[in-house]
């Protein structure tokens, strides 16, 4: 899987799911809590998603360092499970 | 129970007061069917519809004074009216009828503004001073019955519900997308919010005087956390028992039959158990099913029927059913609903007036006051998060939200993480609701981005000097007595409801006595998450073993799903672009967007917090349509007992009293 293809698959998901679209009034960076796109159920959702689609397992100790966040740490952190940079194709 | 509604108006033609005040009480006669009456004089008009219940005979509205000076138009019941009557007649009052709005009268004439914590009751008033001008409106503690008001040009306006002001000649609703965001994201109205500009409602616990020396809103009672607290456990449950059997042989008062509405759960049973206890005779009740097997609570109503043994009655609920109804029933609840489970209330109401029943009982009330809801229990967990090891934490959550499919075994890896970002405050004193408001802050989104949605309930929470001292779980209560309760449970789904169809409920649960019982007892004996274990205590060997034992079962309605089964003509206008962009204030592309997705997608797709946001879409919607484009029938005028009190009617004939 290249860079591009699990970024836009996470990016594609919550776009979908969460109504909205990432843009310059809606950053990529931005808290999906405070801005009222992610609620209980849709941060399992999204755990869920990440685990079926990419066969990461979450850790609680992953979890409790608000790996789930933004749309930019929730990048990152799939990326780093997949075992490679962020900038990095594979 | 009765509708009220009134205003002041210095600078007018007094000719139009009749015709005002008519017209106002007209939009409002589905409140008080066996009567109208008004009080017009030169400077307004004060008037009521009346649901006779407490001296049928005698109690018509508007009442004076003996003197014929100050005049009440009183809507509610203040069930305290015979203690209260003996107080005031070793005082020297002398009585003319067996009512309770005279006894109201007399108690504010008698006592002044101290009169309105001793009433123990539902109730809403406005008392005329035909002398000086004054007027002052009163509404009880917990916001059990409504009182809105307005400043029209140079009138001031009043009534139990906004829609009597739609027969003020040139009064223009407007929604306020302020107001509109504060609801959103909290879910409910605060205490002042109508979701209108300019219109507001009394705060429950609060009076108004307004008139030529000014105007000036106070709070005369406040909810208090520091009661003595209960030391023996057994006292504890005696005393929880007695208080609930005396609040409901209180609001058994009546002159006509009082019935019972049976949801399966616990709360409705012990106050039909307790109903029973009193008068030696099971209550007639009243119960709502569903089709939908999920929601539906038939099993328990039928075994708490059959071991009360009176009459039981039912209506069933198909998800058409809401759809068919919700327009209606958003029209009656004047305010942005989060959630359609109003609408069977509204279907409850007409069968229950439809066997004659115009009062009955329910159990509103118990959950805030006996820590009943998950809420409660998230709050305590998150608040000990820190504390706990992982098994308990485990343990404690499995424990909560059970309707909630998400807070299952396989996913409380995520659940856990979850409570971890949420076990420490984010916003100043609403640490208790952070996560239910994660929910708000989504239907917030249908509007544009303005001012903090949460700004208004934060400045409510900062203004209160005794709520920062409080402990989290008393917070959450505060909270929940401030928003859920008054803005949704006993108005949308509650009074509105019945109101709609003049039939008057009452809350055992809202006794002060039992609200202090319960206070006095609350986490003394047990760590909370036993739901509601000492009220079960107190009533265990009145109810069938399967009530005592039964988990709290939300009551919940189809929502978005009601519309795909139903689609009422004029959804499709509704949520159509060009009659969504009428609505300046709403953010267009996610509104369509999840108009889109609510009526198109598996409905296992659509999540609570979508169902909620499209619900809320939908009624904001009906109502500007109803109130902004008033694009409602005009009903037509009462039959109105007139008291002309105008110069004009001295002059040639003298005070007098006429039907118009």
């Amino acid at each position: 899987m290249n860079d591009a293809s699990y970024k836009l698959k996470l990016r594609n998901f919550i776009e979908e799911r969460f109504l909205l679209t990432f843009d310059e009034e809606f950053p990529e960076n931005s808290d999906l809590f405070r801005e009222g796109a992610m609620d209980s159920f849709g941060y399992v959702q999204l755990h869920r998603f990440i685990e079926n689609e990419f066969g990461i397992t979450f850790t609680e100790i992953d979890l409790s360092q608000g790996v789930l966040v933004s749309l930019t740490q929730i990048q990152d952190y799939v990326g780093r499970r997949l075992g490679q940079s962020t900038a990095t194709d594979i | 129970m009765c509708g009220i509604a009134g205003f002041l108006a210095s600078a007018h033609d007094p000719s139009r007061f009749v015709p005002q005040i008519g017209g106002m009480l007209a939009r409002i006669s589905h409140r008080g069917p066996d009567g109208a009456g008004a009080a017009v004089y030169d400077q307004g008009a004060i008037g009521a519809v009346r649901l006779s219940i407490v001296d049928v005979e005698h109690g018509d509205q508007p009442m004076c004074d003996p003197s014929g000076r100050m005049w009440i138009a009183y809507n509610g019941e203040v069930y305290n009216h015979v203690e209260l009557r003996r107080a005031l007649e070793a005082r020297g009052c002398v009585f003319r009828t067996r009512c309770d709005t005279e006894v109201v009268l007399q108690a504010w004439l008698t006592w002044g503004p101290e009169c309105l914590a001793r009433l123990n009751g539902g109730f809403a008033f406005a008392i005329l001073d035909t002398v000086s001008g004054q007027m002052v409106l009163a509404r009880d503690r917990f916001g059990k019955r409504p009182l809105f008001y307005t400043r029209h040009q140079d009138s001031f306006l009043f009534a139990s519900e906004m829609k009597a002001f739609l027969a003020v000649p040139d009064f223009q609703f407007r929604q306020d997308p302020v107001q509109l965001g504060s609801i959103l994201a909290q879910w409910t109205p605060l205490p002042t919010q109508t979701g209108f500009e300019g219109v507001a409602s009394l705060p429950p616990g609060s009076w108004m005087e307004t008139g030529p020396a000014g105007t000036q809103i106070r709070l005369y009672t406040q909810l208090r956390f520091d009661v003595p607290p209960e030391t023996d456990e057994a006292h504890a449950v005696a005393r929880i028992r007695d208080s609930v059997h005396q609040s409901v042989a209180l609001r058994l008062r009546s002159d006509v039959e009082v019935g019972v509405y049976l949801s399966g759960g616990l709360d409705s049973a012990i106050v039909a158990k307790a109903a029973a206890n009193v008068t030696g005779t099971p209550p007639t009740t009243f119960s709502i099913a569903f089709d939908d097997r999920r929601l539906d609570e038939s099993d328990a109503q039928t075994v708490m029927a059959r071991a009360l043994g009176g009459r039981h009655h039912t209506v069933r609920i198909a998800p058409g059913d809401i759809a068919a109804d919700f327009a209606t029933a958003v029209y009656h609840a004047e305010m942005p609903t989060f959630r359609s489970a109003f609408v069977p209330m509204y279907r409850l109401a007409a069968l229950t007036r439809a066997h004659g029943i115009k009062v009955i009982l329910s159990g509103e009330g118990a959950d805030e006051a006996f820590l009943g809801y998950d809420l409660f229990k998230e709050t305590l967990l998150r608040k000990a998060w820190a504390s706990l090891d992982d098994t308990t934490r485990r343990s404690r959550l499995a424990s909560l939200y059970p309707h909630l499919e998400h807070y299952g075994a396989d996913d409380m890896v995520a659940i856990t993480g979850l409570y971890q970002q949420f076990a420490t405050e984010r916003m100043p004193g609403l640490f208790s609701h952070e996560l239910r408001f994660q929910n708000g802050r989504f239907a917030a989104r249908l509007l544009r981005k303005g001012a903090d949605p949460f700004a208004p309930l934060l400045a409510n929470v900062a203004d209160d000097p005794d709520f920062a001292a409080l402990e989290p779980v008393q917070k959450a209560q505060w909270l929940e007595y401030q928003t859920l309760l008054p803005g949704y449970l006993l108005s949308t789904q509650g009074e509105r409801m019945s109101l709609a169809h003049g039939v008057e409920n009452r809350c055992p649960f809202l006794d002060p006595g039992v609200v202090e019982a319960a206070f006095a007892s609350n986490l003394r004996f047990d760590d909370g998450f036993t739901e509601k274990r000492l009220l079960r205590k107190a009533f265990a060997d009145d109810l069938p073993p399967e009530i005592v034992q039964r988990r709290k079962f939300p009551y919940r309605a189809p929502d978005a799903a009601a519309f795909r089964a139903g689609r009422p003509d004029w959804l499709e206008t509704v949520l159509s672009e060009g009659e969504l962009r009428k609505l300046p204030f709403l953010d267009h592309r996610f509104a369509s967007a999840l108009a889109n997705k609510a009526m198109t997608r598996p409905l296992d797709q659509i999540s609570t917090k979508e169902d909620q946001a499209f619900v809320f879409l939908l009624s904001i919607a009906l109502l500007h349509r109803n109130f902004v484009m008033r694009e409602t029938d005009t009903p037509a005028m009462p039959r109105m007992m007139l008291h002309d009190l105008r110069q004009s009617a001295s002059h040639s004939q003298g005070n007098f009293a006429s039907l118009t």
